[in-house]
């Protein structure tokens, strides 16, 4: 057992760390308050190489593993956690591409997200229901050589900035999860909208709104996989991309921590720094060692993932648990910072806002819970 | 046209020191190191500027310390140098400056070199010494606190620039040379990520410190620094700052000035 981290790695984690506190963090303050989705910072990203990095070399990108791609996440959610779901974004929507994709499909359509700076969007949530995906009301319909799409997601991230979707929709309803088929869609088709920008509660430098499908008509070829393979293709897609969840959601957390600590050791009362008071000192010990198991459950995963293990179950608990942990991390820090952990102008308040989405996207807490309690079970029966 | 420059791994500025045991150093345990330092790494932007604006040969970057400096020679080959070399020292070796430099010359005397080239000094000691003296030891002209270079290879001089009081100068020399640089021409680039997973894979060669020593031997006062440090200290804490009470600007104005009269005496 070996808990170290190569040189490689660490030289990407010094230079995610660099960029993170040059060119994010600077930024995340005015664009949590406005709602800005700092784009210049987005193509600094992709300049350097911080996007798209679960592409595989042979198509331009940086096809780096599991355990890089959550060293990275961890230290751009440092600077801000909202910029990071944007970053992120593009490895969510293009990881179906990457396990359902033909090589045609993969050269044409991954491609340009490693020669030029270019979003995508996962689109999997309707307005009608997240969790519960074999619902879905979206709706393709085989014409000849091409498929007609009709419907509506919500919540998609990146969708009014982006120009690819991979969407999952179902060939027939009453199949449930075995009509759902997933599709690789361009914004400029006919019939393809997105709505407003949601107004958040945090990760406000990201972008979320509904896309609409009205008569959207897309060759066959832009399937992924067969009919009825689109479940799998989502279900396969998140169980990779939940453990840099975890990661993000220690890195919000781990900013908190931080922020913290060195307020304590700063703030006086009763005449001595409030890291003094044993009460304030013991409250840094539990947030330190929470952070530390979640990115503990998060590398394993990260480990287990690239050795080519199955990782629902151990993605499933550190996406769950380091979620639930920064929320609690978070809320301790405001509650360090007193007073002014409630206000604007110190930058803790965010990190909570920012927390709670984690514990919401990819897979609602609840869903985890679920998926944890199935995968145990299974071991007693 | 073949370009070397030294570059030097420092404790990073936000690092708090703690005085080493004898007294004679900081104590390295604990301390956070940057990647380079700052007028390193603007050389290297400026050497590779130049080998992409004036096709040069190739540029290598030479270091002297521990082997944790290995971490500064990989930043500059992902930044884009082509080779590196560390001169490996044992963790608590003490060197000073003349001697850096003479292991420096040392080697660089067994690598073609057209133009070394140094930060004005490194932000750890601020000796800024090694420039000059590896001129003098490798029988070079050195220039220094210079702000950007163009070489003219056919005249087989440099264009340089560097600030006077009140202007920046032009001037000229012959290379090749030691150049020690103030600032480039542009901001030091940041490595993209495929390009540090590239610069693992240039060739690094390290020298253990014997070696190195081995070829300064010829040299007079061999192997041997030429200071000694005799002691280590902090600076002195800072007294705490003295808040100015009072209920309107005029009252606060009369009691600052009062104190400066009466307790700094400084009106
Ligand atoms: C800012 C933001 C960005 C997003 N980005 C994307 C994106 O890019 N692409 C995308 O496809 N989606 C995206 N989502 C959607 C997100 O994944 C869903 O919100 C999430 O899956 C939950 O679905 P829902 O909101 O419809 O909640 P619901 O499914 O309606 O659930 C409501 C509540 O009921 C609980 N619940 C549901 N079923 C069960 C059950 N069986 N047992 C116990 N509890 C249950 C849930 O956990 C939740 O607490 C985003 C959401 C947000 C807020």
């Amino acid at each position: 057992m070996d808990f170290s981290i190569t040189a490689d790695q660490k030289e990407l984690q010094t230079a995610a760390r660099r960029f993170a506190k040059e060119t994010m963090a600077p930024r995340a303050a005015e664009a949590d308050k406005k709602g800005i989705f700092p784009e210049e910072v987005y193509r600094e990203a992709w300049k350097m190489g911080l996007m798209n990095l679960n592409v595989p070399a042979e198509f331009g990108g940086s096809g780096l593993g599991m355990i890089e791609q959550v060293l990275i996440t961890e230290e751009l959610a440092h600077a801000c956690g909202g910029m990071t779901t944007s970053i992120l974004a593009n490895c969510l929507a293009l990881q179906p591409i990457n396990l359902a994709g033909t090589p045609e499909q993969k050269a044409k359509f991954l491609a340009p997200f490693c020669a030029d700076y270019n979003l995508a969007s996962f689109a999997l949530t309707e307005p009608g229901g997240g969790s519960d995906v074999a619902s879905m009301k979206t709706t393709a319909r085989k014409e000849g050589d091409h498929y007609i799409l009709d419907g509506e997601k919500a919540f998609i991230t990146n969708a009014p900035h982006a120009s690819l979707f991979t969407v999952f929709a179902t060939v027939d309803r009453s199949l449930r999860h075995k009509g759902i088929t997933a599709f690789i869609v361009p914004r400029d088709t006919p019939g393809l909208t997105t709505g407003k920008e949601e107004d958040k509660m945090g990760q406000r430098a990201s972008a979320t709104s509904t896309v609409n499908f009205e008569g959207v008509k897309i060759p066959v070829a832009n399937r992924l996989g067969q009919e009825g393979e689109g479940f799998r293709v989502a279900m396969t897609t998140l169980d990779s991309t939940r453990t840099p969840i975890g990661a993000l959601a220690v890195g919000i957390a781990q900013a908190a921590l931080d922020h913290a600590a060195a307020y304590s050791l700063q703030r006086t009362a009763f005449g001595k720094p409030i890291a003094e008071h044993q009460a304030i000192a013991l409250k840094l010990a539990n947030m330190a060692q929470l952070v530390d198991a979640a990115r503990l459950l998060t590398m394993r995963s990260a480990w287990l993932f690239d050795e080519g293990k199955s990782v629902t179950l151990e993605s499933s608990i550190a996406k769950c648990f380091a979620s639930d942990m920064a929320m609690e991390v978070t809320n301790e820090a405001i509650q360090i910072f007193g007073g002014n952990g409630y206000m604007r102008e110190y930058p803790v308040e965010k990190l909570l806002r920012d927390a709670k989405l984690t514990q919401i996207y990819e897979g609602a807490n609840e869903i985890q819970r679920l998926v944890i309690a199935r995968e145990l079970l299974k071991r007693y029966s | 046209m073949d370009v070397i420059v030294c570059v030097k791994q420092i404790p990073d500025p936000e690092t708090k020191l703690r005085v080493a045991a004898s007294g004679k150093s900081y104590d390295p345990d604990g301390v956070k190191f940057t990647i380079v330092n700052t007028y390193d790494e603007a050389t290297v932007e400026e050497a590779l500027r130049m080998k992409e604006e004036f096709g040069f040969g190739a540029v290598r970057t030479v270091t002297v310390g521990p082997a944790r400096s290995e971490e500064a020679l990989r930043h500059t080959l992902a930044m884009g140098a082509d080779e590196a070399v560390l001169v490996e020292t044992p963790p608590n070796a003490v060197l000073d400056p003349l001697l850096v430099a003479r292991i420096l010359s040392a080697v660089i005397k067994d690598m073609p070199h057209d133009l070394v080239m140094v930060g004005k000094h490194a932000q750890d000691d601020e000796a800024g010494q090694v420039g000059s003296a590896l001129g003098e030891y490798l029988g070079l002209p050195s220039y220094a606190f210079v702000t950007g270079l163009t070489p003219d290879s056919g005249a087989h001089v440099l264009k340089m620039a560097r600030y006077v009081e009140g202007g920046e100068e032009a001037f000229g020399g012959p290379f090749p040379a030691v150049v020690s640089l103030l600032k480039g021409v542009k901001d030091p680039r940041t490595p993209t990520l495929p390009n540090i997973l590239k610069a693992r894979k240039k060739p690094l060669k390290k020298i253990p410190l014997p070696e190195a020593l081995a070829k300064v031997g010829a040299l007079p006062g061999a192997g041997n620094p030429t200071s000694e440090t005799l002691a280590f200290t902090l600076p002195p804490p800072r007294a705490g700052a003295k808040m100015i009470e009072g209920q309107t600007p005029e009252e606060q104005v009369e009691k600052l000035l009062k104190s400066l009269k009466e307790e700094a005496k400084v009106l």
